[in-house]
């Protein structure tokens, strides 16, 4: 009981740490900011970079990480998040994901892949509670989170410029108007915020004992729940997000397991978003629109398409690519395809209903396992279990995330990340095996195995996923979606039942990503439960922000050209993520709304 | 900035877009068209260079490299050299799949190497078994990989039952009578590990205190290793890999136990940890084995790579591999079809892992492969003899 709870308070600790910096940086530019999550393993390869490679003592090697991780902090504000968060905070968040990729994989050119072991500077087993053994190590760490803590909020109290910090977090332009320079107090909580994330990932390692490039990942994923379960924009909440989640964690796994982990994290999630939707100490969002997609329309300028565009594109796709292309080029336009049909149908979600949901990755998972499990089993037709796939992950998914409609703002994102979470874990859970020899769809006996077969079915797939989006665009029932994702209050006042509409909206994306896994399943003949990541959740909504978020062909584009990109930039190996990263950001910079974009 | 140069540069970076994509193209077509004259072998690696299971991927390059140096100096292959060509794949299915119908498309390439998991692995096989391109899944120790395979799927991996099988029977061995173990709760990996040391511990009375499964992405395993020492076990077992072995039993230490570890495989940031002192893995490869080969194998390595304090069975398992991969197509000829019938006909092709290797053409793995138990005793790796 003790050692679980010392386990908890421990691993929380860390998460604090994490969320503060995370809910800092939310508060103050309404940017969810994935770059804080590699500043975790930066700051954690820094530090044994300067203690095991150079020697330095670790108290002076402490500061030195900070400050590199604050200065590249304030590079990254300058130079992407500050000039897009100005107008579209989505591009923003966009462009800290692409920040982190290059900053993940130039750490990993730096330092290399390979975990090392993290030098042990002060005893981690002297101690001890119970059975629980804990050191001088977890004490100094304690320590020094609750003197940062309680540091920052007197700073944030009393002195002037966290003062200014506040008042911009709680009214940007009325900080403006009272002459408080909020373009500077943004570089300081951005540099503020990855200072305690190098500080974080630091502690991380010295908890876990080793470290590489790449392992801040989870911990950032459980540190940006903890600020949400907090409530974002809240510091004390954080903190108390952070621990909360520390113990619930460490319990949870004493009982059930630690495959049970994320499931646990994220229904304790979903459960206080639901009972408190703006998290357990920050406000309740006054704006009911979403605020990522709320100010979007309207902003880009839309590229004028002419209309011979379409046959034209169709013919081409269509007809001409699959009867020139080789088989290399057809195999990768197989994975645009199919990810352009997932993306398309989620444009209904995104787009039209307003809500960004970030957990694709459940509904395809469902497809692909309902797919390959009727196929294999009942030796049902692969033309049969294709729509019942779609089918059944709309059902399942639609049950499962009927709570978390009612959650507002930047909060159902992260529930319904949860949701598309906690859906993979509990198939892991259940089927844990992968499942192989998915038989190969076939036609009048013959059997569609080939690159060019493949790209045909998941054209004509596409084709018509996209006449249906764009059938229920023109539809009432379309409009109606439109009206929900446009003006929330509005649409509330003209007596649209909002909830309905976004659950209904969220069913027919999850219907295309399930049949987007079911295409999937078939052509890899073999899933299991590490294909479907939150990578996978991420690549979706990031095609769609790519094509212009409520434009359902602005998906192709979106797919093609992220996808495309990855294929691409093969000739450059080692810094092929790097330049994929660079690439997203000049896009996202000169088309902030999307490439295609539509104006209200 | 005003309109028209936004719109200028739009445009110029949509036409730089096209005019890369145009050229992509047209470089793939010419590549494949104009196959060079220098009789070079190709052999394609598909595996992680980027992502999270980068490290494996340089790993690979390492023994790759190494070993083609040596193969290049020797002439190479019936006086031709040998080279590699990597794709990235980051062990993702999307990717993987592309990676294996460029290799199938690419008539120069003769044999594939990878993928890191099944999960990438076993998607991509399919293409090359339609290629009639040889996929040798030297790291794949999935039995599946070969079992659900086609005639095109070789892989000189022990699968992961037969190690665990081997670990069961050599734990009873030690007098040891009860287990605390922690498994990876992977589908294509953990899982049918623990259930082949499960059945081979039930069938030998070795008895299981507790078994929890965990996740190599976790950072915290208190809470699951508390439980699993909850019923005073003589001995712990860990059924994964070398990084999740070091945290497991730094972690295993602080709380207290101190029975024997047993398992996490040999990799190097397991042995650096100091908690790590005392633990036996069954080893498929032995830096200190004092095989001449071996020896000759480590001081090449270490000559090659100053840096690189251990050699683990990553690097030499992939350093073997190319050398099986350059003995087939020495046997049967430097052809698609050739190292096909190379593989088929292959025996006791010298090796750093296992001493020679033979294929057994029935299951497309290594015949009979032994494992050696191993202590770690200030911190390198020593045989344990009886």
């Amino acid at each position: 009981m003790l050692d679980t709870l010392v386990a908890g308070l421990l691993r929380g600790n860390v998460y604090a740490l994490g969320a503060v910096g995370i809910s800092l940086v939310f508060g103050v530019m309404n940017v969810v900011n994935f770059a804080q999550f590699s500043f975790f393993g930066l700051g954690a390869m820094l530090a044994w970079f300067f203690v095991a490679q150079e020697g330095l003592p670790f108290w002076l090697a402490l500061p030195l990480v900070l400050v590199v991780c604050a200065g590249l902090g304030l590079l990254v504000n300058v130079a992407v998040v500050r000039p897009l968060a100005r107008f579209l905070p989505l591009a923003a968040m966009l462009s800290t994901y692409a920040v982190s990729q290059i900053l993940d994989n130039a750490s990993q050119l730096a330092f290399t892949a390979q975990f090392r072991v993290f030098p042990k500077v002060l005893p981690t087993s002297n101690l001890h509670v119970g059975s629980m053994r804990f050191g001088t190590s977890d004490l100094v760490m304690l320590g020094v989170t609750a003197t940062v803590m309680l540091g920052m909020s007197a700073f944030l109290r009393y002195g002037k410029v966290g003062q200014a910090i506040r008042a911009t977090a709680q009214d940007q332009e009325a900080a403006l108007q009272v002459g408080i320079p909020v373009g500077l107090v943004q570089h300081l909580s951005f540099v503020i915020a990855s200072a305690l994330g190098g500080l974080a990932g630091v502690f991380v390692s010295l908890y876990v004992g080793v470290a590489n490039p790449t392992s801040g990942l989870t911990t950032g994923m459980t540190a940006f729940v903890a600020a949400a379960l907090g409530g974002l924009g809240s510091l004390v909440g954080a903190v108390v997000g952070g621990f909360v989640l520390g113990i619930v964690e460490a319990f949870g796994i004493s009982l059930a397991g630690d495959t049970a982990r994320q499931i646990i994290v994220f229904a304790v999630l979903v459960v206080v978003l639901v009972v408190r939707p703006g998290g357990l100490l920050g406000k309740v969002p006054l704006i009911a629109t979403e605020p990522l997609t709320g100010t979007f329309l309207g902003k880009g300028r839309p590229l004028r398409v002419p209309r011979w565009v379409w046959p034209a594109a169709f013919v081409l796709g269509g007809i001409v690519v699959p009867f020139v292309a080789d088989d290399y080029v057809l195999t990768t336009g197989t994975q645009v395809l199919v990810y352009a049909v997932i993306a398309a149908g989620f444009t209904v979600t995104a787009g039209q209903a307003g809500v960004v949901a970030l957990g694709q990755a459940g509904p395809i998972a469902i497809g692909a396992y309902t797919s390959a499990l009727l196929t294999l089993h009942l030796h049902v037709s692969f033309w049969v279990a294709l729509p019942v796939a779609g089918l059944v992950a709309a059902v399942i998914a639609s049950i499962l995330s009927s709570p978390v409609w009612g959650v507002k703002g930047h909060y159902v994102s992260i529930a319904t990340l949860g949701v598309g979470t906690a859906i993979v874990a509990v198939i892991q859970l259940v089927l844990p095996q992968g499942i192989y020899g998915i038989p190969v769809p076939t036609w009048a006996g013959t059997p569609l195995s080939t690159p060019r077969a493949y790209y045909l079915v998941d054209a004509g797939v596409l084709a018509l996923t996209l006449l249906v989006t764009w059938r229920l665009r023109a539809s009432h029932l379309g409009k109606v979606i439109s009206s929900v994702g446009s003006d929330e209050v509005a649409a509330l006042a003209s007596g649209v039942r909002v909830r309905d509409y976004k659950a209904l909206a969220f069913a027919v994306s999850a219907f295309f990503a399930g049949i987007g896994g079911s295409l999937l399943a078939h052509q890899y003949t073999y899933i299991d439960p590490t294909i479907f990541t939150m990578l996978m959740s991420l690549l979706v909504v990031t095609i769609v922000i790519m094509g212009g978020v409520s434009l359902p062909y602005g998906a192709v584009v979106g797919s093609l050209v992220l996808i495309g990109a990855m294929e691409l930039l093969r000739f450059t190996p080692e810094l092929r993520i790097i330049a994929y990263g660079l690439v997203l950001i000049l896009v996202v910079r000169f088309r902030p709304g999307g490439i295609l974009v539509r104006t209200a | 900035m005003t309109t028209i140069t936004r719109r200028a540069l739009l445009a110029g970076v949509a036409a730089l877009g096209s005019a890369a994509l145009l050229a992509g193209c047209g470089l793939n077509d010419s590549a494949a068209a104009s196959t060079p004259g220098s009789g070079t072998v190709y052999f394609g690696v598909s595996a992680a260079i980027t992502g999270q299971y980068a490290q494996y991927g340089e790993q690979f390059k390492e023994g790759f490299d190494l070993a083609l140096d040596q193969v290049n100096a020797k002439g190479g292959i019936d006086g031709h050299p040998v080279a590699l060509k990597y794709e990235d794949s980051q062990s993702d299915p999307k990717q993987s799949v592309s990676v294996a119908q460029k290799f199938v498309g690419d008539k120069d390439v003769v044999l594939v190497f990878g993928d890191y998991s099944s999960a990438a692995s076993i998607p991509a096989s399919p293409i090359y078994t339609a290629g009639k391109l040889l996929q040798y899944g030297f790291n794949n120790s999935n039995p599946s990989f070969t079992t659900k395979g086609s005639q095109y799927q070789w892989s000189t991996s022990i699968t992961t039952s037969a190690t665990y099988q081997w670990t069961a029977d050599y734990i009873k061995k030690q007098g040891v009578s009860s287990v605390g173990v922690t498994y990876l709760d992977t589908a294509d990996w953990g899982i049918p590990a623990f259930a082949a040391f499960k059945a081979e511990a039930d069938k030998v009375g070795l008895t299981i205190t507790d078994a929890e499964g965990v996740l190599d992405s976790s950072d915290d395993y208190r809470p699951s290793l508390t439980k699993a020492v909850a019923g005073k076990p003589d001995a712990f077992v860990h059924i994964g890999y070398g990084p999740d072995a070091a945290k497991l039993v730094s972690q295993l230490r602080s709380i207290g136990y101190q029975g024997t570890f047993y398992g996490g495989q040999d990799e190097q940031s397991f042995d650096g940890t100091p908690d790590a002192e005392g633990s036996v893995v069954g080893a498929q490869f032995l830096a200190s084995n004092p095989d001449p080969a071996v020896q000759a194998f480590v001081t090449a390595f270490k000559a090659r790579y100053p840096n690189e304090k251990t050699v683990t069975g990553f690097e030499a398992g992939a350093y073997d591999a190319l050398n099986v991969a350059v003995a087939a197509a020495r046997l049967g000829g430097a052809t698609r079809e050739g190292i096909l019938q190379g593989f088929q006909q292959l025996k006791d092709v010298p090796s750093v892992v296992y001493g020679s290797i033979t294929f057994d053409p029935a299951t497309r793995r290594v015949a009979s492969p032994q494992l050696t138990p191993t202590v770690l005793r200030g911190g390198t790796w020593v045989a344990l003899h009886g």
